[in-house]
């Protein structure tokens, strides 16, 4: 059986919690053994190195320094999470910063010694069971479906750091996931830019402007729902989109998936158990569609 | 010798018309973008246009989109190109007027240095130095990235946030403004770090994307440009604006429970002591957030303080002591970087 150590990220224990019941259900249905990092902080989303990055990279350090202990892989589920440990990772190569950092690590009986590759689930599905595993366990195939995938944006950028070289695979993840379960994968603009969220409560014209662009080019190109491997992007397009599309001035109404729920789906699990009763926009006529 | 197709966004101001047009061209290995769009020029349509000069990644004139992402056609070639999208296809940048087929109107750019005053400052009671000023190796080191932009516009073409707002300063320019900040010639730095603090469209606008980086071909980094700034700009003390309000209010959720309060980032954001004060525009703001946050409560996406998990128990003791440490270690830079100022100021004889 294939286990991880297991970071959910505060979103999916905070303002999407149908992210973190789901990635549970899935694994448990693919015989993931996942263990949570109980003791970890945030990773700080790039939001605590606004003004602390040295702070950010020791909480992150600790993080790894946890999974490096247990001898296990990394699994984080939010685009963010992912982005933020892989550029503490990169930085962690300098072994003098390395030392530096594990100072603060050391009361606690720990040390980073720099040999931890944070993925995503998403990835992890690719990478480690495979498609054929993954198809051989679809039960409910999405072919009715036209997805657009919306991938946020630290699973896209910078290619170095998320070596998109070496692992080629990881250019169109979504695009194999959402192909693989039978649905057909949708092509536009938007899916590789910003949701906007980092700005929500900067900016909120020129955030939502942003959520409202995406959702309305998808829902233009024929999408049914969009699926993202980023709670915090799925923060500004669900929640938020009764508010992004009165700033774009059109009408919206696109459902928003979790990677893990899209996979559940196919795999033939009940949307309740999904967490899909909750979201703000409504996934009926989408359930409907595949007879869920 | 191999053909490949290129599809090219065009666009003719006497009509006003705008189509793709797909062109064949020989190519041999090695050739770039730029080659073949010449060799198109030549040999079958006179009319595409383009702007081109040094052909070596020098000038940074010729930054369009290949297979949508903004790169120089000079440093491109075609058969790496054609890997990530065969046909090729190419556009002119984004973000900015066209003005023919692949030339855009570089205006709304360049403007931006202007708003940024993104030129040397020098002290003005000091007598300028007989040959040049100088500015240290190690410091030059920390900063050198940013003074490498060649202005070629192709991270102000795939900015998220320019494409939504025309006056955003933009990654060029704020990666400029931070290589002054930091250039100990220049006399500006606090005027300079208020201006990007409090400036519409200064460093707190920027969302984070990473498309400047991954855009700009001279490694110049802008996106952490701007994240310096912001660090450097907090300890100037310009602290009085909602990203920095954001900031704290993120960072004392994860002090308390290791884990982000976005139940209570809304409330950091528009600023606790604005609300109590009775700042109207505080009120109005918080009100701008109620109907998203009763949407998650009736969606039931918000679970209560109770049900939600935080770090556990031994993890958030950990968290604090090194946010303590971090504090104090911190506390003990400064103590260091003031003596070494006073130090630096008795031997310059003050300026
Ligand atoms: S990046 Fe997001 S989900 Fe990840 S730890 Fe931080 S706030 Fe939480
Ligand atoms: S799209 Fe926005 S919220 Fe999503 S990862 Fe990128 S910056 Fe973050
Ligand atoms: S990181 Fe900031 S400056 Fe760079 S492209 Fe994105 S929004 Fe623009
Ligand atoms: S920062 Fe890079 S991409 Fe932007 S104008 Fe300068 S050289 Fe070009
Ligand atoms: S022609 Fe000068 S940079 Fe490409």
């Amino acid at each position: 059986m294939s286990k991880y150590a297991f970071w959910p990220g505060c979103v999916a224990q905070g303002a999407a919690p149908e992210l973190y019941t789901s990635t549970l259900a899935v694994a448990e249905h693919l015989g993931m053994d996942l263990v949570e990092l109980e003791a970890a902080a945030c990773t700080g989303a790039g939001i605590i190195s606004d003004g602390e990055p040295y702070l950010q990279d020791v909480l992150n350090a600790r993080t790894m320094a946890m999974s490096e202990q247990m001898d296990l892989p990394l699994m984080d589920i939010c685009s963010t999470c992912v982005g933020v440990h892989r550029l503490a990772a990169e930085k962690f190569r300098d072994v003098d910063y390395r030392i530096r950092i594990n100072h603060h690590l050391a009361p606690e009986g720990l040390e980073y010694r720099g040999t931890v590759d944070p993925r995503h689930l998403l990835w992890i599905l690719l990478e480690d069971v495979g498609i054929d595993k993954i198809n051989s366990m679809v039960k409910r195939p999405l072919e009715e479906l036209n997805l657009g995938p919306f991938y946020g944006c630290y699973l896209v950028r910078p290619e170095r750091t998320l070596e998109f070289d070496t692992h080629p695979t990881r250019r169109d993840s979504l695009e194999q996931l959402i192909e693989v379960l039978g649905a057909t994968s949708i092509t536009y603009d938007g899916m590789t830019k910003c949701c906007g969220f980092p700005i929500l409560t900067m900016n909120k014209q020129n955030s939502l402007t942003m959520a409202g662009t995406h959702l309305d080019e998808a829902q233009s190109k024929g999408a049914d729902a969009l699926v993202t491997p980023c709670p915090l992007c799925h923060l500004n397009l669900d929640a938020q989109q009764p508010d992004a599309a009165k700033v774009i001035d059109r009408n919206l109404n696109l459902p928003i998936l979790h990677v893990p729920q899209l996979l559940g789906l196919a795999m033939g699990l009940e949307p309740e158990t999904l967490g899909l009763t909750r979201h703000v926009v409504d996934t009926n006529r989408l359930l409907n569609k595949i007879g869920a | 010798m191999a053909q490949q197709e290129l599809i090219i966004q065009r666009y003719n101001p006497d009509t006003d018309e705008s189509y793709e047009e797909s062109f064949n061209v020989d190519v041999q290995p090695g050739q770039t973008v730029l080659d073949s769009l010449n060799a198109i020029k030549w040999e079958q349509d006179g009319t595409l246009s383009f702007r081109m000069s040094c052909r070596h990644a020098i000038c940074g004139s010729c930054a369009m989109k290949v297979n949508g992402q903004s790169m120089l056609s000079c440093q491109t070639q075609v058969d790496a190109a054609a890997e990530r999208g065969d046909p090729i296809t190419v556009g002119p940048q984004g973000n900015q007027n066209v003005i023919k087929d692949l030339v855009v109107d570089v205006e709304k750019f360049l403007h931006q240095f202007e708003r940024a005053e993104t030129w040397l400052e020098p002290y003005e009671d000091q007598e300028p130095p007989e040959r040049e000023y100088r500015q240290k190796v190690e410091e030059f080191d920390h900063w050198s990235h940013a003074s490498t932009c060649i202005h070629c516009g192709a991270c102000y073409s795939d900015c998220t946030v320019a494409a939504v707002d025309e006056n955003f300063l933009g990654p060029a320019a704020l990666a400029k403004a931070y290589r002054f900040v930091m250039d100990s010639r220049d006399a500006k730095r606090e005027e300079r770090l208020q201006f990007l603090s409090e400036e519409q469209g200064g460093i707190w606008d920027c969302t984070r994307c990473y498309m400047c980086v991954q855009a700009c071909p001279k490694d110049v980094l802008p996106m952490d440009a701007i994240m310096e700034l912001r660090t450097l700009a907090i300890e100037a003390g310009h602290v009085n604006n909602h990203g920095v309000r954001h900031h704290k209010g993120f960072m004392s959720g994860v002090r308390k429970r290791g884990r982000l309060d976005e139940m209570m980032l809304p409330v950091q954001s528009v600023g606790i002591g604005r609300l109590l004060t009775g700042n109207l525009a505080a009120h109005k703001e918080m009100m701008d957030y109620t109907p998203g946050a009763i949407r998650l409560l009736k969606s039931r996406k918000l679970l209560t303080i109770a049900q939600r998990h935080g770090a556990n128990a031994e993890g958030r003791e950990q968290i604090e002591r090194i946010f303590e440490e971090v504090e104090a270690e911190k506390h003990h830079h400064d103590v260091d970087a003031e003596a070494f100022g006073a130090e630096f100021e008795t031997a310059i004889g003050g300026h």
